[in-house]
C-alpha cells in the first residue's frame, strides 16, 4: 500500500488537485457552463502546455531560461498562416530558404582555394571580415531583386487581413504570380550558393583562426545536394506546386501548414542554439539577456513582415460545416458534416477549439512523454537534466543532444502557435501573454518536470477560463445579495494568485524535486 | 611494462581557479595506482583533468600513446575511460537498468557484458526497476562501478570508492577492485590509507595542486614519517 502510493504519488497528486479545484470552482455553476469552461480551460492549457514543456525541457537540460519562446510561439503561428493562406509565398520563399542551407552546409567547398594562399593571423582576420561583409551585402542584393509574392502592408485590399478574410468565407484571392525582372534565375540561384557559403566559410574563418579541414566524403555533400535540388525543383516548378497547393484539400494544406512551421521551428531552434546560445554557456545571464532580446527582435520583424493588426487563421474544412443537421448532437452527425459546433449539456461547444486542441494536446504530451521514457536519447535528456558532466563522462556528446533539445522545445512552441492561430488569432503579441501563463505554469508544476508543465498549463488554463466566465454570470457572495463579478484584469492575477499559493506550501512546485 | 597514462606537469583550471600546478605522473598498464593527499590537494581534479571535465591549459595528458588534453570529455571517455565520480553521480530519474544501459557506447554492450556484470555485483541483478537512488549507499557504488565497465574501457578512474561505507562494503569493494584490475587498470583517488594501501601497488602523492611524491605501495607503508607529513596520522 505504502510504496504503491509513493510510486504513483505524481498521479494521486495530479488527480487530487485538479479534483479539487473543479470541486470548488464549478460550484455554483450549471452543468452546461462547466463543460464549456473545462473544455476551454483544457484548450488554453494544451496550447499553454506545448510552449511550457519546450520551455521546460531546454531549461532542464541545458540550463538556459529562453524568454524567447512566446516569440517563437508567435513565428509559427505566422508561418502557418502563411503557408496556408498564401501558399504561392511560401513556394517563392522556399527555393533562397534552401538555397541559403545549402551554401552554409557548402562551406567547405571555399578551404581548397583558401589553402594555396597563406596569410598571417591579422591579415586572415581582415580577410575573413571582408568577405563576410561582401558575402553578406551580395546576398542581400540578390535576395532584394528576387522576386517573391506577397502581401501589402499599405494597401488594404491586399492586406493579409483581407486574404484571412476572404480564405475564411471560401473564396480565396489568387493573387498574381511574382516573375524574374531584376534578375536572371540562374544568376540567382547561383548567386545565393556562392556568397551564403562564402559568408559562412568566413565565419568560420574568423572563429577559429584556422580553417579546418576534414576529409571530403560523399556525405558531407549529400545534404546540400538534395537542398539544392529541391530548391530548384521548387523554382522550375513553381507556378504548378502553387496551383496545386490552392487547389487543394483544405485539411491537408492546413496539415502541411502546420508541418511547415513545426519544421521551421525546429530548425530556428538548432540555428539559435549552434549559432548564439552556444558561445555563451559559461554565461548565463548574457543567455538570459540573449533570448529576450530575439524576442523582442522577432516580434519586430513580425510587426514589419505581417504587420500590427490581428487576423486569424481560417479553420480548415473539417471544422467548419454549419447548417442542416449542426450543430451536430451525436458523433455520427459530427463526423458527417464537419460541423463546427456539436451540443454537449444543452451548450455549444466549438469542435476546433474546445476538443480538437485539447486532443491534439494530449497526443503531444504522450508522444513526448514515450520519447523521454523509452528512447536513448529521452534517457540521455533524463540523466543529461540532472548531472551533465556524468553523461559527458560516459562518453555521450551532450552538445549534440543540446541542439537537439532545443530544437525540439522550439519545434513544440511553433507547433503551438500554428495550432492555436485558428482559435485565437494572431496578433504580433501573442506570444508574450502566453509566455507569461507558460512560466506561471511552470511554477506551479515544477521548473523541470515534463509532467509537472502538463499539470501546471491545464491549471493555469482551466483558472483563466473560470474566472472568465465568472465574470460573466458572477459569484454570489454569502451572508449578503451582492454578486461579485471578477473584472477582466483578475483573470491573469488569478493565475498569479495560485502560483503563489503552490510555491508557499511547495517552494519546488507541484511536482519539481525537492531541491 | 608500458604506461597507459602519462600526466606530464599538467596545470588544470576550474573556471578561473588554477587548482594543478605541476602535477605528473606514470600509470603502468594493468596496475592499481593511488593518488593520495589532503582534502583540497586536488586528487579530484587531477581525474577530472585526465578526462577533460578540468581544463588543462599546461601539460599534457597521454592515453595509450595519444595526447587527450585539449579534447572534449565525451571523446577521451570514448577512447575507453570509466569514471566513477565521487558521490557516485547516480541518475535519479533512471531505472538500475537504464542507468547501465546509458552508458553503452555500441549497441548490445550491456547484454555482453551483463554476465560479467552481475558476477561481480550480484545485488544489482535484483533490483533492476528499481530507480537508481532506491538503493543503498553500497549498492549505488557498486551501480557506479558497474556502469563504468558496461563499454569496454581500458582504464577506470574511480573516485572515494569507500566513502561513506560500511566496513563490511568496503571490504567487498576492495575485493572487487581487486578482481577488476586482472583485466583493466584502475587509477583510484582514496582518502582511507588503509584501503588504498591494501589495493594499490603504486601511489603518488599530491599537496596543494602539485604531485610531490610517487613511488611503490610497499616502500610509502614502511615510511611512517612521510605518511605523516603529507597524509596526517593515518
Amino acid at each position: 500500500m505504502k510504496t504503491t502510493l509513493r510510486k504513483n504519488s505524481k498521479a494521486i497528486i495530479i488527480l487530487v488537485v485538479i479534483a479539487a479545484f473543479l470541486f470548488v470552482a464549478a460550484r455554483g455553476m450549471s452543468g452546461k457552463d462547466v463543460i464549456i469552461t473545462v473544455l476551454r480551460g483544457f484548450s488554453i492549457g494544451s496550447v499553454t502546455f506545448l510552449v511550457a514543456a519546450g520551455f521546460s525541457l531546454i531549461f532542464g537540460l541545458l540550463d538556459v531560461l529562453n524568454l524567447s519562446q512566446g516569440t517563437l510561439y508567435m513565428i509559427g503561428a505566422y508561418v502557418g498562416w502563411t503557408v496556408y493562406v498564401r501558399p504561392d509565398t511560401f513556394v517563392d520563399v522556399l527555393t533562397p530558404i534552401l538555397l541559403i542551407l545549402a551554401g552554409f552546409s557548402l562551406s567547405s567547398l571555399w578551404e581548397r582555394f583558401a589553402k594555396r594562399i597563406q596569410l598571417g593571423a591579422k591579415p586572415q582576420k581582415i580577410a575573413a571580415w571582408v568577405m563576410i561583409l561582401v558575402g553578406f551585402g551580395l546576398l542581400a542584393l540578390i535576395l532584394t531583386r528576387y522576386p517573391i509574392a506577397s502581401w501589402d502592408l499599405n494597401n488594404y485590399s491586399q492586406s493579409p487581413i483581407t486574404y484571412s478574410y476572404m480564405a475564411d468565407q471560401g473564396m480565396p484571392i489568387i493573387p498574381a504570380e511574382a516573375v524574374f525582372q531584376k534578375i536572371s534565375p540562374f544568376v540567382a540561384v547561383i548567386g545565393i550558393l556562392v556568397t551564403s557559403s562564402l559568408s559562412a566559410f568566413s565565419i568560420a574563418l574568423l572563429n577559429s583562426g584556422t580553417a579546418t579541414t576534414e576529409t571530403a566524403n560523399w556525405r558531407k555533400y549529400f545534404v546540400p545536394g538534395v537542398l539544392v535540388l529541391v530548391g530548384v525543383l521548387a523554382l522550375v516548378f513553381n507556378a504548378r506546386i502553387t496551383s496545386w497547393m490552392y487547389g487543394m484539400n483544405s485539411n491537408w494544406l492546413f496539415v502541411i501548414a502546420i508541418l511547415v512551421s513545426v519544421i521551421s521551428g525546429v530548425g530556428l531552434g538548432a540555428l539559435m542554439e549552434t549559432t548564439l546560445i552556444r558561445p555563451l554557456y559559461s554565461r548565463p545571464i548574457y543567455q538570459l539577456m540573449l533570448t529576450l532580446g530575439l524576442g523582442t527582435i522577432g516580434v519586430q520583424i513580425v510587426q514589419a513582415v505581417w504587420g500590427r493588426p490581428e487576423f486569424v487563421l481560417p479553420k480548415p474544412a473539417l471544422f467548419t460545416g454549419t447548417g442542416g443537421v449542426c450543430p451536430a448532437t451525436n458523433l455520427a452527425d459530427l463526423f458527417e458534416n464537419h460541423c463546427s459546433t456539436i451540443l454537449l449539456l444543452g451548450g455549444r461547444v466549438r469542435v476546433y477549439d474546445e476538443i480538437f486542441i485539447p486532443i491534439v494536446g494530449i497526443i503531444v504530451l504522450i508522444v513526448v512523454w514515450i520519447l523521454l521514457k523509452r528512447s536513448r536519447i529521452g534517457m540521455i535528456i533524463r540523466a543529461g537534466v540532472q548531472d551533465r558532466q556524468m553523461v559527458e563522462a560516459l562518453g555521450i556528446n551532450v552538445r549534440r543532444v543540446f541542439t537537439l533539445v532545443f530544437a525540439l522545445g522550439v519545434g513544440l512552441a511553433a507547433f503551438g502557435g500554428a495550432l492555436a492561430a485558428p482559435s485565437s488569432g494572431l496578433t504580433p503579441m501573442m506570444g508574450e501573454k502566453l509566455l507569461l501563463s507558460a512560466l506561471i505554469a511552470l511554477a506551479i508544476g515544477g521548473l523541470t518536470s515534463f509532467p509537472g508543465a502538463a499539470l501546471g498549463s491545464l491549471l493555469v488554463g482551466l483558472i483563466q477560463q473560470f474566472m472568465i466566465k465568472y465574470g460573466q454570470i458572477g459569484i454570489p457572495l454569502p451572508f449578503t445579495d451582492a454578486v461579485f463579478k471578477p473584472s477582466p484584469p483578475l483573470v491573469p492575477a488569478s493565475t498569479v494568485l495560485l502560483m503563489v499559493i503552490v510555491l508557499l506550501i511547495l517552494p519546488g512546485g507541484l511536482l519539481g524535486t525537492k531541491e | 611494462m608500458s604506461n597507459i597514462l602519462e600526466v606530464k606537469n599538467i596545470h588544470s583550471f576550474i573556471n578561473q581557479y588554477h587548482i594543478l600546478q605541476n602535477v605528473d605522473f606514470v600509470v603502468p598498464q594493468g596496475s592499481i595506482t593511488a593518488l593520495l593527499g589532503r582534502n583540497g590537494a586536488g586528487k579530484t581534479t587531477t581525474l577530472k583533468s585526465i578526462l577533460g571535465l578540468a581544463s588543462v591549459r599546461q601539460g599534457s595528458v597521454i592515453f595509450n600513446g595519444r595526447e587527450v588534453q585539449g579534447m572534449p570529455p565525451y571523446e577521451i571517455a570514448a577512447l575507453g575511460i570509466g569514471f566513477v565520480p565521487e558521490h557516485r553521480a547516480i541518475f535519479r530519474d533512471l531505472s538500475v537498468e537504464e542507468n547501465l544501459k546509458i552508458a553503452e557506447r555500441s549497441k548490445g554492450d550491456l547484454d555482453r557484458k551483463r554476465e560479467f556484470i552481475f558476477n561481480l555485483f550480484p545485488d544489482l541483478k535484483k533490483f533492476l526497476n528499481l530507480r537508481g537512488t532506491e538503493l543503498s549507499g553500497g549498492q549505488q557504488q557498486m551501480l557506479a562501478i558497474a556502469r563504468a565497465l558496461v563499454a569496454d574501457n581500458s582504464l577506470l578512474l574511480i573516485d572515494e570508492p569507500s566513502e561513506g561505507l560500511a566496513p563490511v562494503i568496503i571490504e567487498h569493494m576492495i575485493n572487487v577492485i581487486r578482481q577488476l584490475s586482472e583485466r583493466i587498470t584502475v587509477v583510484l583517488v582514496e582518502q582511507n590509507f588503509l584501503v588504498a594501501s591494501k589495493l594499490a601497488e603504486y601511489f603518488v602523492i599530491i599537496e596543494e595542486g602539485k604531485s610531490v611524491e610517487a613511488g611503490l605501495m610497499k616502500d610509502l607503508e614502511a615510511d611512517k614519517a612521510m605518511i605523516h607529513r603529507y597524509l596526517g596520522a593515518a
